[in-house]
């Protein structure tokens, strides 16, 4: 859901330049469904650039923290398909930041080898676990 | 050991999620300028890939090389590389020794003939039949010319294996050269550097375990990923140096003040690597932002090439003086500044190939 934009561009060229880019990206994908994403840490951005970038996108309904190999950060923008992708390295450095315009970043869905892995981890935990002997005289009943 | 298991598999028994993998795959394509759109396809083909057998050999060194590799990972996205590979030799970090780890060496040749990469740091002694450096035995001529003979590539780690780096510095006693020099059958990627940056490294190893081929190289066998840019073209001081803002000393008011450090003898301007961006400790600085001049270490001969505390073109035979007075003088501004450095890099690969030439 779109909130009420700024209605004031952003004042840094390459911010500028990244939303009119992010804009073209969202109406492929709105149209064809094909996601995209824009590498932020190959450009020669500033903070400010960043920060006026970051400001114009906004934030939307979803924020999520992932720990995953260190700590990433998602959070979608005001704008529905458009979200900011922040992974951390060592001492929370950003090593890798990109615009993904997709209807949810593939890093949040569950990989189904990841799924069939838990799935037998459960059922191992599950045979493992000891049952009370008060439980197990009630199952009978 | 090497084994038939592929990457996923053994993140999948260390409790390891493909999510990692994907995290891995958006560093990896960020770090290499591989459009992001492919990361995907990059975490499908490495959790798919198996391990990369990788054989590692320390000749004339100081190991700081593995230092650079091992100190810089602590338990987060960094460490992942070392899922993607099977360190299946490394004589500093292998718990075995004497025989038992010679055996390793042959046994890792043997089961992955033609697809282990060898990784090396230090540089080869050809002087008097290469005795000023042996091992097990061998000289390391022998060892890199055996364990070379059935390798996909070769990764010269370090200024001293890429272009004979501080051994083969004058009156280079021992006769030391680079790996490059030796083994002229395989593809041979340089990542040099004193010591080298570890995500150059890591980033080059991922991407022949994801591709299975080598990534693009400039004309001295360096990935592009890590050295298409100077120094100079990426420093933070650059601002100082278009408007002719210079430094004349280590604690004068320009060094207290931030300014540019070319006439204190920076050598960013003709110095290929990625310092400026990746930067060193966690990311924390760079020489240049910690206030001294770069000092050129991963370029070839950089030891021989005049003091570290003059400016290029003082310090460089062959440099006409009027480059350094007019970056003196501050005239050196907007795109003649970008012209200025283009000519010295120019300038400075002539240079070396006439002196590799010769
Ligand atoms: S000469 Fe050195 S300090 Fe000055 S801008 Fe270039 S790289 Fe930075």
């Amino acid at each position: 859901m779109e909130t009420d934009g700024q209605a004031t561009a952003p004042g840094s060229a390459l911010a500028l330049i990244l939303v009119r880019e992010i804009g073209q990206a969202l109406a492929a994908f709105a149209e064809s469904g094909e996601p995209a994403a824009i590498d932020l840490r190959g450009l020669p951005m500033s903070d400010a650039d960043r920060e006026e970038l970051l400001a114009w996108l906004g934030d939307g309904e979803i924020a999520a923290t992932l720990a995953v190999a260190g700590r990433s950060e998602i959070r979608e923008t005001r704008f529905t398909g458009v979200w900011w992708v922040r992974h951390f390295g060592t001492d929370d450095r950003i090593a890798a930041e990109r615009i993904e315009i997709a209807s949810v970043p593939d890093i949040l869905i569950a990989d189904m080898a990841d799924v069939t892995a838990a799935a037998a981890r459960f059922d191992d935990e599950l045979a493992e676990l000891s049952i009370p002997p008060s439980m197990e005289e009630a199952e009978h009943v | 050991m090497s084994d038939r298991q592929t990457v996923g598999d053994i993140l999948a028994q260390r409790g390891v999620s493909r999510r990692a993998i994907l995290k891995y795959a958006a560093w990896l394509a960020s770090a290499m300028a591989l459009p992001p759109s492919a990361s995907k396809a990059i975490a499908q083909s490495l959790a798919a890939a198996r391990r990369q057998s990788v054989v590692w050999l320390s000749f004339q060194e100081c190991t700081g090389c593995t230092e650079s590799l091992t100190r810089s990972f602590s338990p987060s996205l960094e460490e992942m590389i070392f899922n993607l590979i099977s360190l299946d030799y490394h004589e500093t970090l292998m718990a075995v020794s004497g025989h038992a780890a010679e055996e390793a060496r042959l046994k890792a040749m043997e089961e992955n003939k033609g697809k282990y990469v060898v990784v090396v740091d230090g540089s080869v002694p050809l002087k008097d039949d290469g005795v000023y450096s042996a091992n097990a035995g061998k000289t390391n001529l022998q060892t890199l010319q055996e364990t070379a003979k059935d390798a996909l590539a070769i990764i010269s780690v370090g200024t001293c294996a890429a272009y004979g780096g501080i051994p083969g510095a004058r009156p280079n006693p021992t006769g030391a050269v680079s790996v490059g020099e030796i083994i002229k059958d395989k593809p041979v990627i340089n990542i040099p550097g004193c010591p080298p940056i570890a995500e150059a490294i890591a980033g080059t190893v991922a991407y022949l375990v994801t591709f299975g081929k080598v990534p693009d190289l400039d004309h001295l066998g360096r990935p592009k990923a890590f050295f298409g840019d100077t120094i100079h073209d990426r420093c933070y001081r650059r601002p100082f140096y278009d408007k002719g803002l210079f430094a004349k000393s280590f604690d004068d008011e320009g060094a207290r003040n931030g300014w540019c450090l070319y006439e204190v003898g920076c050598k960013g301007p003709v110095t290929y690597n990625a310092c400026a961006t990746l930067k060193w400790n966690g990311g924390v600085s760079f020489p240049i932002q910690s206030g001294h001049g770069c000092i050129g270490c991963s370029e070839p001969h950089f030891w021989d090439k005049g003091s570290f505390y003059q400016p290029l073109s003082t310090a460089m035979p062959g440099m006409g003086a009027g480059i350094a007075a007019g970056a003196a003088a501050g005239v050196a501004l907007g795109a003649g500044a970008a012209w200025l450095a283009r000519r010295r890099q120019v300038a400075y690969s002539q240079q070396t190939s006439k002196k590799e030439g010769a």
